[in-house]
């Protein structure tokens, strides 16, 4: 497989309130086709990744609406995969191009979070989990602090090695004009911030946000540039309690297996990755998943800085999703510009050295669906 | 919320759900919660696990039960819970009450 990242366009993350999520769309996905130097007329398919604004502005049908505002004829179409759409997104497009239906497709993930109330976006974000956890009353934060709490009683994690990911991921989010909040914290802010859902702190969870990111991907191999050459997805149960184990992501597991696979390099070649940190705990299971480290390693495989900024594989340069921000379905297409602009050497004050090899993880729901990326120059 | 057919079809299915006991796998005191929870907040939810029916073919049997009627000292995994009918979240007055199953610490 070889699916060139023709080209990118990313808009500021945060709550941006003078701004639709067409708009944001369009800004990106403008951004994109001429950072690749595609004519408009030679992009043949759209595909839009999107979660929630059925649910908040009754807007469904998001795939026409954008490509006709940028005057486009061609196919569209929405995914929807909750916080991993966009990621889906990606990986479908790169079907169409294997199968030889589509040369150029524009990928656009976009959501508009900050125009419902929290409880409304909460409440919007549970249809990602099963019908038995709405009716506990659960949280996507509860959810993830169950697994913390798995996490803690097995192996022994502690607070402190959570709230570390926190302050690298912002440390990250400093040195990226993108991200929402592009400023340091300290593991003291992440422990006495207040309980969301314990042992879960505010400072755990990444943010509501605005934002769109887009690429351009392409058949055309036969330039110098950064190449996808791994995608898979993988799927397991809706509901968190069916799992077999409360502190893995089966699917996370077979996914990159077979992304790696596909790619022809193994985890030990990865030199910089982009993974689903929604809220803290989750950084950890993906290093384990991924392998990384071995399971139950994850807090102190963090802690030891070989994920920060300078260290042997640094992880969520872009401030992930807990620093630079969490527009759901923008999130995965969002991964893949980091990695893209890494391997152009094009990441300004966070730019990874010899970074040549690179791997994003998108999770939807508590790990019901994971999808996989592999990117190379 | 749910519809009147909705709550109607899911009343139907609680008697297979009734008076079971299980224990506390882990646990979570929620303090921002979803819409229709609000005025609970903080509550503890926990997944509960339960030996599985004859014939089910499951390892073991959980799901995720909001915990009623509990003090401080029963938010501890291995925690005994039996299942119970309780009323689930909060409706305006012109719509349908939903019931459901919590666990309640024994």
């Amino acid at each position: 497989m070889k699916i060139k990242v023709a080209g990118v366009g990313l808009t500021k993350f945060g709550e941006i309130w003078d701004k639709s999520l067409l708009d944001l769309a369009l800004e990106a996905s403008k951004e994109a086709i001429s950072d690749s130097r595609l004519a408009l007329s030679q992009i043949d398919a759209v595909f839009v990744g999107n979660m929630l604004i059925g649910k908040i502005a009754g807007q469904d049908h998001l795939g026409p609406v954008i490509a006709s505002s940028l005057g486009l004829s061609c196919a569209s179409f929405r995914i929807e995969g909750a916080c991993a759409s966009g990621g889906l997104a990606v990986h479908l497009a790169i079907q169409g191009i294997l199968a030889g239906t589509y040369k150029n497709i524009l990928v656009v993930g976009a959501e508009k979070m900050s125009d419902a109330p929290i409880t409304q976006i909460t409440w919007a974000l549970m249809g990602a989990g099963s019908s038995k956890e709405r009716k506990a009353g659960l949280t996507f934060p509860a959810l993830y602090a169950l697994m913390a709490e798995a996490h803690m009683q097995k192996y022994g994690t502690t607070r402190k090695q959570l709230a570390n990911i926190a302050v690298k991921n912002h440390y990250h989010a400093s040195l990226n004009k993108m991200a929402q909040y592009p400023f340091e914290i300290t593991v003291e802010q992440v422990l006495e911030s207040s309980l969301i859902s314990s042992p879960i702190t505010l400072l755990d969870c990444s943010p509501i946000t605005d934002g769109a990111a887009a690429v351009v991907l392409s058949a055309d191999d036969s330039k110098k540039g950064v190449y996808i050459t791994g995608s898979a997805v993988a799927s397991d149960t809706i509901d968190l309690a069916e799992r077999e184990s409360l502190t893995e992501l089966k699917a996370t597991q077979i996914a990159s297996k077979t992304a790696l696979k596909q790619a022809g390099v193994e985890i030990k070649d990865i030199k910089i990755a982009e993974v689903h940190d929604c809220f803290t705990i989750a950084e950890i299971l993906a290093m384990e998943d991924l392998g990384f480290c071995s399971p139950g390693a994850g807090g102190k495989f963090i802690a030891s800085n070989a994920t920060r900024l300078g260290g042997k594989c640094p992880v969520n340069t872009s401030g992930g999703l807990k620093a630079c921000g969490h527009p759901v379905g923008a999130t995965g297409v969002k991964q893949i510009i980091e990695i893209t602009q890494q391997l152009r050497e094009t990441a300004g004050q966070r730019q990874v050295k010899n970074a040549n090899i690179g791997l994003t993880q998108n999770v939807g729901g508590t790990g019901a669906t994971v999808v996989v990326h592999v990117l190379q120059n | 919320m749910s519809s009147p057919v909705t709550v109607w079809r899911h009343h139907k299915n609680i008697k297979n759900y009734l008076g079971k006991t299980g224990k506390i796998v882990v646990w979570t005191k929620i303090f921002i919660a979803p819409a229709g929870f609000e005025h609970e907040a903080p509550y503890p939810v926990a997944i509960v696990e339960f030996s599985p029916s004859a014939g089910s073919g499951l390892v073991t049997d959980r799901m995720p039960l909001q915990l009623v009627e509990y003090e401080e000292k029963h938010l501890k995994p291995g925690q005994k819970i039996v299942t119970v009918v309780r009323k689930l979240g909060k409706v305006g007055l012109d719509k349908v009450i939903e019931y459901g199953i919590k666990g309640k610490p024994v």
